[in-house]
């Protein structure tokens, strides 16, 4: 075959016989080719990388240098060894073969160059110029695979080589090299870079925190806190008696960079307690930022603060305000309104939206993390300040410039989320970031100017803008998703109007997608044989432009702002309603958009025609786009009114019908979420996806393996029933299989049954989560999480040294913490509980009055299909107290960590006691109360069960109000009188109450609950079973 | 001007904050004081010039200021020399101002060829990544080329410009009137150019080239393109303007000081010339 002859520089250097001469070869095929990347292309299919590998793995030396050379004493380059030399230019030819575009990245990872680049970044084993190359090499990479047509591929490879457990220690030698020098400097922004760009998965991000790279960022951003002469006065002196005063750093040198720092330690941290604590305790933190009571120099500064105290504009705190707090401003904070009860509809089971909504759509979980949240916060914040990092950061959020700002936002948001905020933040956070976040993000947002739309690269300035306006929505997006107060702020300060203008601009046409091609002297040059070549040697797709990237980025950040935003108000859904999103977001739902049409237009109901395949005129969304846009559906939907108008004339139906059959299934999950709010609340929906066949699909998800589809799935289908009539019902329990349902409400397995299939099973929880915790089986088997883990922090200061009882004590509130989070069986545990209560949600619903003569048909339907006896031993069964051996775990702490689970504290066997959830229990007592209300028969059949009703009996002191209240129903339906005929039976089924003290009970409620409607309730059940009517007819 | 002021920064410098915090008092003193002073009759002239006077700067900022300069322009012997002196730390390592400054040389002196090269050695991401700085380089290579077989056969230069120009400026519209201007050079006579084109043989284009390279040089560096000297002289250009513009009092003419005395940058190193643009 006429080969076209191999370009004279990779003969040159597959002829070099010395290192000198590679070198010099390397020299001259540098110079050729950076900056052209015709000259790369052409050098790749000549097998150039294939060559470059070779060198690299032919060069790399034992780590025999690991006696302790330390590489570059401040400034100082080593001089390098000849093989150095050419390791040096093997790798920054491959990081220039990298920049030339996503195209090489195939060839490179055929080439298998990853795993050749990763022993170059040990700085023990290499001279710290080679680690730079094969850094700048890794990010080139990585910032190319940014582009790529397909970069989940390389991102995720990436991350799996750079987070295993060799490389996490050769980065955190990195970041722990203690020089001002600005090689050292680069080399830890790179490495910053890196993790906060590949780091996706819970799975790297524990990897992360665990192997001690978390206390190394911390150790870095503590030493900024230094180099600002920001640390809090008297450190020292505290941390001489800590133990801590030796991880005090030395000042951050000028070259460092903050904002990289900020990003990886938030990207780490984020949407998790345990991680979030960990970097709170870490020891140079500690030891920078003691908790310390602090008298202001200057008369003034107290002032301000006495004076809001005085007027009642400031809680009267505990403790004084710490040294940080004087670089903030004197905030006003009002005492929190006093809650309103709420009266939920009788029937309906309460949505759990209420409840979903304290998660926002990025920490949206069903693994119970937040039920658990606020019981724990109680006990905790009172025992343990709030560390003056957090007021550090919203000061360098109003201090630095750009992106520093966007960063210390992000990471002072994680840590807010996660509870470790004192709760006066929220004002600070609502006065003072918010703002400062909006304005960043209405400064930035300018037109990108043609060139630039069309540009395979641009210029730093204009990437820099591009950053701030991707990160800052997703920013607020977690730091409002909670929060009515930061709501409010948000929306006042206008993010409504802004957010649906940058949506809007998102789906402005783009010119080009893909960079042009260069134009060549002789074209048909590179053409043919490329089919024959090895994998190696064949360039793959061509990445887009930068500027594409950009707004496809824009539309998903723009749509978790959107969802953000819609979590909690009505107000501010109308507002973005308003502001014409529903047109964008409904788009965002397709995978190949076509042109949104606002609420005017909407006549014209041509769909965007896929003219050009390539190049669709809307882009094409990703998987995080469409999961962004399943979100936002779904807290938009939250509001019933704009389900019934907006989003049924939008037709949202249909596309986010389409996604439940998504091959992805975190897309899967998202799109179920967003159906659940779809079709409850007599959704005009429901039709249209019944016809589509949404019961079979639901029904479907819910046999699936995967817990958060199951879940969201039940869900759904107890929304749906709940508007359907009987015929319907029956055939959607019939879909679901009695059986199935059976096995879903009740927990029959044994717990080992349950934690072999935690191990099983492909988990990922909720889409945007990134919670899928086992999904790469990182946690397969238990040996791995239940190994012991300990704390790196505690070694810092080298073996032999006496560990601070501070530390010590930290300690062991992080192995809890992590083991709340990473225990396959806690996790496996939660899912459950969350799918029984979605179980008997469904069951509750089925009963829901539909029109009255139809419920005892439905109750019998029911009945014959599940069995009478055994539904009412499920329930039973539910209100069971259950112990539970944990496995001989290692016992933590005593204490529970759950709000339902405690810990007798035996040390090596621990036993865990699970009672019954509150929702589990209304669930279930609702369940009672509709078959009580259907005939007397069935009230009958239901006041005869009396060991269930004495398990009921328990919760009449629940805690929860919502509990009491369903059992006052209970009761008043148990006593209803139907007609004449059935006076004898009705004064059997209340003396049979009395006999089991329910009126004593009662009566107490009546007299002294806290709440009103559990008080109204108890009387009318009073009322009901003292009616003279009964007396009568008693014997 | 306080914004203005705060940009203002010098890495490596402890006292940085207090040098801004003087500069930013010095102005606001001046200006304040000449408001009150405008209604009064009194010669403002001599009250400014005397009031200039009193205002003792640091010797150490000054000092700072120097090396700032001496290493953000690529002067590194007299940038050692001065810390030596000054007792000052070094801004940066020693090699990498060297480098810098051999780069700006070859430039200068027109091996653009070795310019380049050194480039890669010193950064190779810089071209990769900066395709702008690439084709100016590029074309300041061309330029040269066409200076060198000026009246005879000019085929080096067109292939040159067919391999590495022809390429960009087809996909980079923005590249192609520059190119096609250079392109022109090979087909006029040297001697008798229109300005435009014969400004692509002068010196400023190897000069401007130079510093656009020192500029993305630094800023990869992730530092400040340019002295912090060249910001404060702008910045007390654009005071002056806008005291005259409010119609402040103000000498008729502020001599920056450079020419009075012959300042030590133009006489002491006469080897490293001093550009200023």
């Amino acid at each position: 075959m006429a080969r076209v002859q191999s370009p004279p520089g990779l003969a040159q250097i597959q002829a070099a016989g010395t290192y000198s001469e590679q070198a010099v070869a390397l020299r001259t095929l540098r110079d050729e080719i950076i900056g052209h990347v015709q000259r790369k292309e052409e050098y790749v299919q000549h097998g150039i990388l294939d060559v470059l590998v070779e060198i690299l793995q032919n060069s790399t030396r034992s780590p025999k240098r690991s006696s302790g050379k330390e590489p570059s004493q401040a400034g100082q380059p080593t001089a390098l060894s000849e093989d150095d030399v050419v390791r040096l230019l093997a790798l920054q030819l491959l990081a220039s073969f990298a920049n030339g575009g996503s195209a090489f990245l195939a060839p490179l990872h055929a080439a298998g160059v990853v795993p050749a680049i990763i022993p170059a970044i040990s700085p023990n084993d290499n001279p710290s110029q080679v680690v730079l190359a094969a850094l700048r090499m890794l990010s080139s990479m990585t910032a190319s695979a940014r582009l790529a047509q397909d970069a989940d591929k390389t991102t995720s490879h990436l991350a799996d080589v750079l987070f295993s457990t060799r490389s996490l220690e050769a980065l955190c030698a990195i970041l722990s090299q203690d020089s001002p020098d600005f090689g050292i400097q680069e080399q830890k922004r790179l490495v910053a870079g890196l993790i906060s760009r590949l780091c996706k998965t819970t799975k790297d991000q524990n990897a992360l925190a665990e192997s001690g790279v978390l206390d190394a960022l911390a150790t870095i951003l503590a030493s900024f806190a230094v180099a600002r002469g920001e640390v809090i006065p008297g450190a020292e002196v505290l941390g001489r008696a800590d133990g801590l005063v030796d991880f005090i750093p030395r000042p951050a040198p000028p070259g460092a960079d903050l904002a990289s720092v900020l990003d990886a330690l938030s990207t780490i941290v984020v949407h998790s307690r345990f991680r979030s604590y960990l970097l709170l305790q870490s020891p140079s933190i500690l030891a920078v930022f003691p908790w310390a009571e602090f008298t202001a120099p200057a008369p003034e500064t107290r002032a301000a603060w006495i004076a809001l105290e005085t007027h009642g504009l400031r809680p009267i705190r505990p403790r004084g305000p710490g040294a940080m707090d004087f670089l903030l401003p004197a905030i006003p904070i009002l005492p929190p309104k006093a809650r309103l009860g709420d009266f939920p509809p009788l029937g309906a089971s309460p949505s759990r939206e209420a409840f979903a909504a304290n998660s926002n759509l990025s920490s949206f979980r069903f693994t119970g993390v937040e039920q658990s949240r606020g019981e724990v916060d109680d006990e905790e914040d009172s025992e343990e300040p709030e560390s003056p990092l957090i007021p550090w950061l919203i000061h360098l959020v109003r201090t630095t410039d750009d992106l520093e700002r966007v960063m210390a936002a992000s990471l002072v948001a994680s840590l807010f989320k996660a509870g470790f905020a004192s709760p006066d933040r929220e004002q600070y956070l609502a006065m003072l970031v918010i703002p400062v976040l909006y304005r960043l993000l209405s400064e930035n947002d300018k037109e990108v100017p043609t060139p630039i739309q069309r540009a395979a690269t641009v210029d730093s300035e204009t990437t820099l803008r591009w950053t701030i306006m991707e990160r800052t929505p997703e920013v607020l997006a977690r730091l409002v998703g909670e929060s009515g107060t930061l709501q409010k702020a948000a929306s006042e300060c206008g993010v409504i109007k802004l957010v649906a203008k940058l949506l809007k601009d998102s789906y402005a046409p783009h010119p080009v997608q893909l960079p042009p091609k260069l134009w060549s002297a002789n074209p048909d040059r590179s053409n043919g044989e490329t089919k024959e070549l090895p994998p190696s040697r064949q360039l793959g797709l061509p990445g887009r432009v930068p500027a594409y990237a950009h707004k496809i980025q824009m539309r998903e950040s723009a749509l978790k702002l959107v969802a953000a935003m819609a979590t909690l108000n009505h107000g501010h859904r109308d507002a973005l309603i308003e502001a014409d999103v529903a047109a964008y977001v409904v788009e965002s739902l397709a995978p190949c958009p076509g042109k949104p049409k606002s609420s005017k237009d909407k006549s014209a109901s041509e769909k965007g025609t896929g003219t050009d395949k390539d190049q669709p005129p809307y882009g094409l969304n990703p998987k995080t786009v469409i999961i962004a846009a399943c979100h936002a559906t779904r807290t938009l939907a939250r509001g019933p009114s704009i389900v019934r108008t907006t989003l049924q004339d939008h037709g949202f139906a249909m596309p986010v019908y389409q996604l439940l059959k998504h091959p992805d299934p975190d897309v899967q999950i998202a799109a179920s979420s967003a159906v659940i709010n779809l079709v409850s609340n007599l959704s005009p929906m429901v039709k249209t996806l019944l016809d589509a066949g949404i019961m079979q699909t639901l029904c479907e998800h819910a046999h699936s393996l995967n817990p958060g589809l199951r879940l969201n799935a039940l869900w759904a289908l107890k929304h749906l029933v709940a508007d359907l009539g009987n015929d319907l019902r029956k055939k959607c329990l019939e879909e679901l299989e009695p059986g199935w349902l059976v096995q879903l409400i009740s927990d029959d397995r044994s717990e080992e049954e349950s934690r072999a299939r935690a191990r099983a099973e492909h988990r990922r929880t909720d889409a945007d989560d990134d919670e899928d915790m086992e999904s790469e089986g990182a946690y397969d088997g238990d040996s791995d999480w239940q190994r012991d883990w300990t704390w790196p922090g505690l070694n810092i200061g080298g073996p032999g040294r006496a560990v601070s009882p501070r530390l010590q004590q930290v300690s062991a509130k992080l192995t809890t913490l992590r083991d709340a989070e990473v225990n396959p069986t806690r996790r496996a545990r939660n899912d459950s509980l969350a799918i029984q209560e979605q179980g008997l949600g469904f069951i509750r619903n089925l009963l829901l009055l539909p029109s009255n003569g139809e419920l005892p048909d439905m109750v019998d339907h029911l009945f014959t299909e599940v069995g009478q006896d055994r539904l009412f031993a499920i329930l039973a069964d539910k209100l069971k107290v259950r112990v539970v051996n944990a496995f001989g775990r290692r016992a933590t702490t005593s204490g529970s960590t759950r709000g339902r689970d405690v810990n007798n504290s035996n040390n090596n066997n621990t036993t865990l006691v699970l009672y019954p959830q509150a929702r589990i229990v209304e669930n279930l007592t609702y369940i009672l109360v509709h078959i009580a209300a259907s005939m007397p028969r069935h009230r009958q059949l239901v006041v005869a069960q009396t060991d269930l009703l004495k398990l009921l009996g328990a919760h009449l002191g629940s805690k929860d109000p919502g509990v009491r209240r369903a059992l006052c129903q209970l009761f008043t339906n148990l006593t209803w009188l139907e007609d004449d005929g059935d006076k004898q039976p009705c004064a059997q089924r209340a003396s049979e109450l009395k006999r089991l003290g329910f009126l004593a009970k009662l009566e107490g409620m009546e007299q002294g609950d806290a709440d009103l409607g559990v008080r109204e309730r108890a009387r009318a059940a009073i009322d009901q079973m003292k009616k003279p009517t009964l007396k009568d007819a008693q014997w | 001007m306080s914004t203005a002021l705060s940009h203002l920064e010098i890495p490596g410098l402890d006292n940085d904050s207090t040098f801004q915090e003087l500069v930013l008092a010095h102005f606001r003193q001046r200006f304040g004081r000449m408001n009150s002073s405008t209604s009064t009759a009194i010669p403002a002239y001599h009250g400014f010039e005397k009031r200039v006077a009193d205002v003792k700067a640091p010797k150490s900022d000054i000092n700072a200021l120097i090396l700032d300069y001496l290493t953000m322009e690529g002067y590194p012997k007299a940038a050692a020399k001065f810390c030596k002196e000054a007792n000052l730390q070094p801004q940066q390592p020693d090699a990498s101002i060297q480098a810098r400054q051999s780069i700006m040389h070859s430039i200068h002196s027109g091996d653009i060829e070795t310019a380049i090269s050194a480039l890669n050695e010193l950064d190779p991401e810089l071209l990769d990544t900066n395709p702008e700085l690439h084709f100016a380089l590029l074309r300041l290579q061309l330029v040269e080329l066409i200076r060198q077989c000026s009246g005879r056969d000019p085929t080096p230069a067109v292939e040159f410009a067919t391999k590495n120009l022809g390429p960009r400026a087809a996909a980079h519209r923005e590249f192609l009137p520059d190119l096609e201007q250079t392109m022109a050079l090979i087909i006029f006579p040297h001697d008798k150019l229109r300005p435009e084109l014969a400004a692509l043989l002068s010196s400023d284009l190897r000069r401007n080239t130079a510093a656009k390279v020192n500029e993305a040089v630094l800023a990869r560096q992730n530092q400040r393109r340019e002295a912090a000297i060249r910001q404060l002289v702008r910045m007390r250009a654009w005071a002056e303007t806008s005291a005259r513009s409010d119609k402040m009092d103000l000498p008729e003419t502020l001599d920056f000081g450079l020419n009075a005395e012959g300042t030590e940058s133009r006489t002491d190193s006469g080897h490293e010339p001093m550009i200023m643009t």
